[in-house]
């Protein structure tokens, strides 16, 4: 599975997406149920699949996937394989 | 006073309708008892010396985990008997068909003492732990009433598979929740029976409201007081009662308690007033808690769950990784990936994320008290159970 997969699916899971809602520029105002508590499940998920911890002020500053995927690739989790 | 057991009842039915013909007040015991002969014993040394006749004493209840005898005289029953006969049109029904231990309040009044008391035929032959035999006993059913309790619509589905049967006119439901999602099945397989949603507690030996399905589409309406009965909310908003039909006291650890007609008494449930004057259920009261500041209320999440869930549920409580309550939904049998997207996609649907479940988690049977009610205290210890879905706080 690569990376985005793992980001696809654990997104899915903690937002309760339908799969076919997922897209990279997938906004947070976009996601109803991206709320406060859904923030701290998404950075203990995001700790759980990559093993990369989320401050605070990164895991609520995030808007998007994008957002998401650029702080992961600054930590050396590749996208594009 | 008399001890009876409720195996040798049902190897003898005789023996209670002797018991109730009798002065001495007597007690009838589930066949497993949480309390032991000596228990019972030294509670029923605490009944004063007036209710030691013409009474009877039921045991209640598994589901708060702190039993107690309540003490109901045979008088106010037989009278709820002909209120109830009247109210539910039972006149042309002529038999009625035991689903439920006979231990259990609801049945015993609105099954065995009104079938003695309007000489109509009780078949006790066949329960759902028997599917076959009571499959048969509602095949040979004759204008029969049977006395259900929510849990069981699940299993008779299953049982019955696409069976009709025309024999069942009359079929009551109580002990919790009613199944109202599950109403046009229920009519499938019943297609000449009136439903009614009938609402009480063992304080109240047995019932307090009723309502016919078809009178509300909300699984929590249970209609208005039955005639005598008073209703009202206390300052936490609790449904309260007075009955003239109700217990006359309970005998729990602490001794004998005497209920008197001034007396209102606790249901545990939370209600609220219709403006039509009917009352609508809103939860137990340990049912209904704060979540992050968001009034959590079960019985609402459970009406999504069982609109697209057509197997058993129930919840339990848990507090989260920040020490907040939270709630844990517990399914059987297994379900499929589809069948949790589907629940997960209504809870994001129709609730806020402090609604939702802190896991989803199921097992192949949900453990049952003896009446047929979830043991909700037994879901937090059950082992070999899946994780379908966690929340992760």
């Amino acid at each position: 599975m690569t990376n985005y997969e793992k980001l696809k699916n654990l997104l899915v899971d903690v937002f309760l997406l339908e799969p076919s809602e997922f897209r990279p520029d997938l906004t947070r105002n976009e996601i109803d149920s991206w709320d406060s508590l859904g923030v701290v499940s998404m950075a203990v998920g995001i700790e759980e699949t990559f093993g990369h911890h989320l401050t605070p002020e990164e895991a609520t500053g995030v808007k998007s996937v994008q957002d998401i995927m650029n702080i992961l690739r600054a930590r050396g989790v590749v996208f594009d394989d | 006073m008399v001890i009876l057991n409720e195996r040798d009842i049902l190897a003898d039915i005789s023996t209670l309708d002797r018991a109730w013909v009798q002065p001495q007040t007597f007690v009838l015991l589930p066949d497993k008892c949480v309390l032991s002969q000596t228990q019972v014993q030294a509670a029923l040394a605490e009944l004063p010396a007036e209710l030691q006749t013409r009474h009877f004493l039921l045991l209640t209840s598994g589901s708060t985990g702190n039993p107690k005898l309540i003490v109901a005289s045979r008088e106010r029953a037989e009278s709820l008997v002909q209120v109830l006969h009247q109210l539910q049109d039972s006149d042309c029904v002529k038999q009625t068909v035991l689903a439920l231990p006979l231990t259990y309040c609801y049945a015993f009044i609105n099954q065995w003492l009104w079938s003695r008391f309007h000489q109509r035929r009780l078949e006790m032959d066949a329960d759902l732990s028997r599917p076959d035999r009571f499959k048969e006993a509602l095949r040979r059913a004759d204008h029969a009433m049977l006395c259900l309790v929510g849990v069981q619509v699940p299993l008779i589905e299953r049982y019955l598979e696409q069976e009709i049967f025309p024999g069942v006119i009359r079929v009551h439901f109580a002990g919790g929740r009613f199944p109202q999602e599950k109403l046009n099945d229920i009519q499938r397989i019943f297609p000449r029976a009136q439903i009614f949603n009938n609402y009480g507690c063992a304080e109240a030996m047995p019932r307090l409201t009723l309502r016919r399905a078809e009178d509300s589409q909300h699984p929590g309406n249970i209609g208005k007081p039955l005639p005598g009965i008073l209703l009202d909310l206390n300052s936490s908003g609790e449904l309260v009662f007075k009955s003239p039909y109700g217990a006359v006291g309970y005998i729990d650890a602490e001794g004998f308690h005497r209920i008197t007609p001034a007396d209102w008494v606790a249901t545990g449930d939370l209600a609220e007033r219709r403006e039509d004057g009917s009352w609508q259920i809103l939860g137990r009261a340990n049912e209904v808690f704060k979540r992050y500041g968001e009034k959590i209320a079960l019985p609402i999440l459970m009406q999504t769950v069982a609109a697209c869930w057509n197997g058993v549920a129930g919840f339990y409580r848990e507090t989260d990784a920040n020490g907040e309550n939270g709630h844990v939904l517990m399914l059987a049998p297994e379900p499929l990936p589809e069948q949790v997207r589907s629940i997960l996609r209504a809870f994001r649907v129709h609730h806020p994320r402090a609604h939702w479940p802190l896991r989803i988690e199921s097992v192949p049977a949900l453990p049952l008290l003896p009446n047929g009610k979830i043991d909700r205290l037994a879901l937090p210890q059950l082992r070999h159970k899946t994780i379908h879905w966690h929340q992760r706080v």
